[in-house]
C-alpha cells in the first residue's frame, strides 16, 4: 500500500495545504474541469476556466452569469447527480462517479466523467460536492461507433438468404449464424461438430478437395456446391466459398465459409435441361419425319414414275404383265409406308394420352397368347417373372404394342441354331417399374449399330420382312410416357432390351 | 469407255432393284447385271472375285440406305481392295439431302451421284459420264 504524501513529507504536504499558488496551479491543473457545487442550494455553485474550455469558450467568451454553467449540464444527468452525493451522505462508502452531459457552445454534446467528493456541512454550512471533470466525448463517439459496427455485422450475419460460418483447420464448426443454425441445427448445438459429416457422403470427397485447397492457397475463395439435408429431411444444395485463414507463421487456422441455397436454381437448371432433351427428342422427330417423306415416300413415287415410264414403253405382253404386278406391289408398298406414317404421327401427337393401370402380367400374358402361334411352331420357351400384383400407369395402346413388338422382335431374330427362350422380368424400383424382355437370338452389334438402333428404317439382318419401324415406334411410344428404353446385345448370344418406366412423370 | 461388260445393282428394294436392272441392261448397254440386296453380299462377292482373279464389275449403281452394309460402309470397305482396273461407282439414292452429295464427293470412285427416279434425264447423265470415263 503507498503512502499518503502527509506521511511521507509532512512538511510539503503543509504547505500545499496552506500555500495558495500550489493550490491554484491544482485547481486549474485538473484536466478538463472543475466543479464546486451547493447541494443545499443547487442553484449555487462555480466552475473553474478549464470547464469552460472544454465546453468550447474562449476565455473572452465565458459566460459573465456566474450561475450560467448550469445551463451547460444535462437537468436529469445534475439530478442524478445530486441522488448519488446524497447517496455517499448517507453512506460514506459511496461514491460518485458518472458522466454528465453538457453542451459545447457550437450545441455538440459533451460527455464529462465527474469524480466527485462530497464535503458535508452543517447547520449553518453548506454541503459541497467538488467535482473533477475529465471530457470522455471521444471515448463515447468510439463506443457509440463500434455500437454502430457491431449491429452493421451483426445485422449481415443474421441476415436471412446467406449461411457464414467458420470451422477450425479440422472442419469443426466454431462458428455459425443464426440462418445456417435456423435450417440444419437439428435443434442441437452444431459448434464442436464435424462439418464434414454434415453433408451427404457423395458430396465428401468434393468437399475435401476444396478444404485441401483452401490448406494450399489460403487467403483465396474457392467455390463448391454442397448438399445437405435440411431439418425436414429434404437435400438442400449449397454454393459455398471457402476461405482459409492462416495465422503469423502461415499455417491455417480456420476456414471461413459464406454459402447460399442454390437448391431451386439447380432445380430449374435441371427442368431447363430436361426441357431441352425433350425439345431435342422432338427436333430428332421431326427429322425422321422429314427423312421419311424425303427418303420413302419418294422412293416408292420414284418407283412408280419409272414403273409407268417402262410400261408405257413396253415391247412384249409379258413385260406388260411384269411391269404392271410391280406397279400394283409398289402402290401397296405406298399404302403401307403411309400407314407407318400415321402410326408415328398418332404417337407425336397424343403426348397427353390418357393413361390408366394395368396390370403387367395380364398384359404381357395378351401379348404371347397373340403369338402364340408362332412361339408353338418355333417351339420357343417363355419365362415370364413378373409378380401378378405388380400394376404399371400407362397409355394401354402403346403397353400392347411395345410388347408385342419386343416379344415379336425375339421371336423374328431367334437364334436357329439352339433352343430360343425368352425370358421376361419386371419389379419395381424407386423410379418405377423396370422390365427387361430377353432373348438368346441372333443379337445385334452394338459397335455398328447403337446409334442406328431406334432410327427409323432402320434393319439390321438380312430379313425380308423387316420394315425397320418397330423400334423406332416402340422408342416413341416408351419416352411418350416419360420412359426410356435401352439395349445390351451380343452376336450369337442374345439380346436384352430394358425399360424404365417413370409412371409419376 | 465400251459399254460395261458387267454391272453391280446394290439396291435392297426389290421393285427398284428390277427397274434398275432393266434401265442398265436396255439404256446403258450392260452386258451383265448382277443385283445385291445389301453392300454386304455385294462387298463379299467383289472380295471372293478379285480373290480369285475373276472379273469385276465396270459399274457400281449403289443405293445408300440398306440394312447389314449401307452404301458409304460399302464404299468404305471397297475403297480397301485392291483392285487393278478403275470401276466407276454411281450413287442412286431416293435421298436429296445436301449433305449426302456432300460425302460423296470425298469418295473418288463415286464418278455421279442420281437421285431417283431413273429417268430419262438421269440415263442421259450416266450415258455420258460413261463416255467421258471411256475418252
Amino acid at each position: 500500500m503507498s503512502t499518503t504524501l502527509t506521511e511521507q513529507y509532512p512538511e510539503l504536504a503543509a504547505s500545499i495545504a496552506y500555500n495558495p499558488v500550489i493550490y491554484d496551479f491544482l485547481q486549474n491543473s485538473l484536466p478538463d474541469g472543475l466543479w464546486y457545487w451547493n447541494l443545499k442550494q443547487p442553484t449555487q455553485g462555480w466552475v473553474n476556466a478549464t470547464f469552460w474550455q472544454t465546453l468550447g469558450y474562449a476565455p473572452d467568451q465565458v459566460p459573465a452569469d456566474p450561475a450560467a454553467w448550469r445551463a451547460c449540464l444535462n437537468p436529469v444527468d445534475l439530478a442524478a447527480a445530486w441522488q448519488r452525493a446524497e447517496a455517499c451522505l448517507q453512506d460514506s462508502t459511496q461514491s460518485v462517479d458518472l458522466v454528465l452531459r453538457g453542451t459545447h457552445r457550437e450545441g455538440a454534446p459533451v460527455w464529462l466523467r465527474c469524480r466527485a467528493l462530497v464535503l458535508p456541512g452543517d447547520e449553518e454550512r453548506p454541503t459541497w460536492l467538488v467535482g473533477a471533470l475529465f471530457d470522455v466525448t471521444k471515448e463515447k463517439h468510439r463506443e457509440a461507433h463500434a455500437q454502430e459496427v457491431a449491429t452493421h455485422y451483426s445485422s449481415i450475419l443474421s441476415n436471412q438468404s446467406v449461411y457464414i460460418l467458420k470451422t477450425d483447420a479440422q472442419g469443426n464448426y466454431t462458428y455459425v449464424n443464426d440462418f445456417f443454425y435456423e435450417r440444419f441445427g437439428h435443434e442441437q448445438d452444431l459448434l464442436g461438430t464435424s462439418s464434414l459429416l454434415s453433408i451427404i457422403e457423395e458430396d465428401r470427397p468434393k468437399c475435401l478437395e476444396v478444404v485441401m485447397q483452401c490448406f494450399q492457397a489460403p487467403g483465396v475463395p474457392h467455390q463448391v456446391i454442397l448438399r445437405k439435408p435440411y431439418r425436414d429431411g429434404s437435400i438442400k444444395s449449397n454454393h459455398w466459398e471457402f476461405k482459409g485463414i492462416a495465422g503469423e507463421n502461415g499455417e491455417l487456422l480456420e476456414i471461413l465459409c459464406v454459402g447460399y441455397d442454390v437448391t431451386l436454381l439447380l432445380e430449374n437448371l435441371h427442368r431447363a435441361q430436361h426441357l431441352l432433351d425433350v425439345t431435342s427428342q422432338q427436333n430428332l422427330r421431326l427429322q425422321n419425319f422429314a427423312y421419311i417423306i424425303s427418303h420413302n415416300i419418294r422412293s416408292h413415287s420414284a418407283n412408280l414414275t419409272s414403273l409407268v415410264q417402262l410400261l408405257s414403253e413396253a415391247k412384249s405382253k409379258a413385260q406388260k404383265t411384269m411391269f404392271l404386278q410391280m406397279l400394283t406391289t409398289s402402290t401397296e408398298q405406298l399404302a403401307d409406308t403411309i400407314v407407318n406414317l400415321n402410326d408415328i404421327v398418332t404417337i407425336n401427337n397424343n403426348v397427353s394420352k390418357p393413361k390408366a393401370a394395368r396390370a403387367l402380367k395380364t398384359e404381357i400374358d395378351k401379348a404371347l397368347e397373340a403369338l402364340s402361334v408362332l412361339i408353338r411352331q418355333h417351339h420357343i420357351t417363355v419365362e415370364v417373372d413378373v409378380p401378378p400384383t405388380l400394376t404399371l400407369t400407362v397409355v394401354p395402346a402403346y403397353l400392347d404394342s411395345i410388347l408385342l413388338n419386343l416379344i415379336s422382335n425375339a421371336v423374328k431374330y431367334r437364334a436357329l441354331d439352339r433352343p430360343a427362350l425368352i425370358r421376361l422380368r419386371a419389379q419395381p424400383t424407386p423410379e418405377g417399374v423396370v422390365l427387361t424382355v430377353q432373348d438368346n437370338g441372333r443379337g445385334i452389334d452394338l459397335a455398328k449399330y447403337q446409334s442406328k438402333l431406334f432410327g427409323m428404317y432402320k434393319t439390321f439382318h438380312d430379313n425380308e420382312d423387316a420394315r425397320g419401324v418397330g423400334l423406332f415406334i416402340t422408342k416413341n411410344q416408351v419416352e411418350a410416357m416419360q420412359g426410356t428404353i435401352q439395349v445390351e446385345s451380343e452376336v450369337g448370344v442374345g439380346s436384352t432390351f430394358t425399360i424404365q418406366f417413370h409412371e409419376s412423370a | 469407255m465400251r459399254a460395261p461388260d458387267l454391272a453391280y445393282v446394290i439396291e435392297d428394294d426389290r421393285i427398284t432393284a428390277t427397274i434398275t436392272e432393266f434401265i442398265a441392261k436396255k439404256d446403258l448397254c450392260c452386258r451383265a447385271v448382277q443385283t445385291f440386296r445389301n453392300g454386304q453380299l455385294a462387298f463379299d462377292q467383289l472380295k471372293a472375285t478379285v480373290q480369285a482373279g475373276g472379273s469385276v464389275p465396270d459399274l457400281i449403281l449403289l443405293d445408300l440406305n440398306m440394312p447389314v452394309m449401307d452404301g458409304w460402309e460399302f464404299l468404305d470397305a471397297f475403297g480397301a481392295l485392291p483392285l487393278v482396273q478403275a470401276v466407276c461407282v454411281f450413287i442412286l439414292t431416293s435421298s436429296i439431302q445436301p449433305e449426302d452429295v456432300q460425302k460423296a464427293t470425298h469418295y473418288k470412285e463415286v464418278r455421279g451421284y442420281f437421285s431417283k427416279p431413273l429417268g430419262k434425264a438421269n440415263v442421259q447423265r450416266m450415258q455420258t459420264l460413261l463416255l467421258d470415263i471411256g475418252a
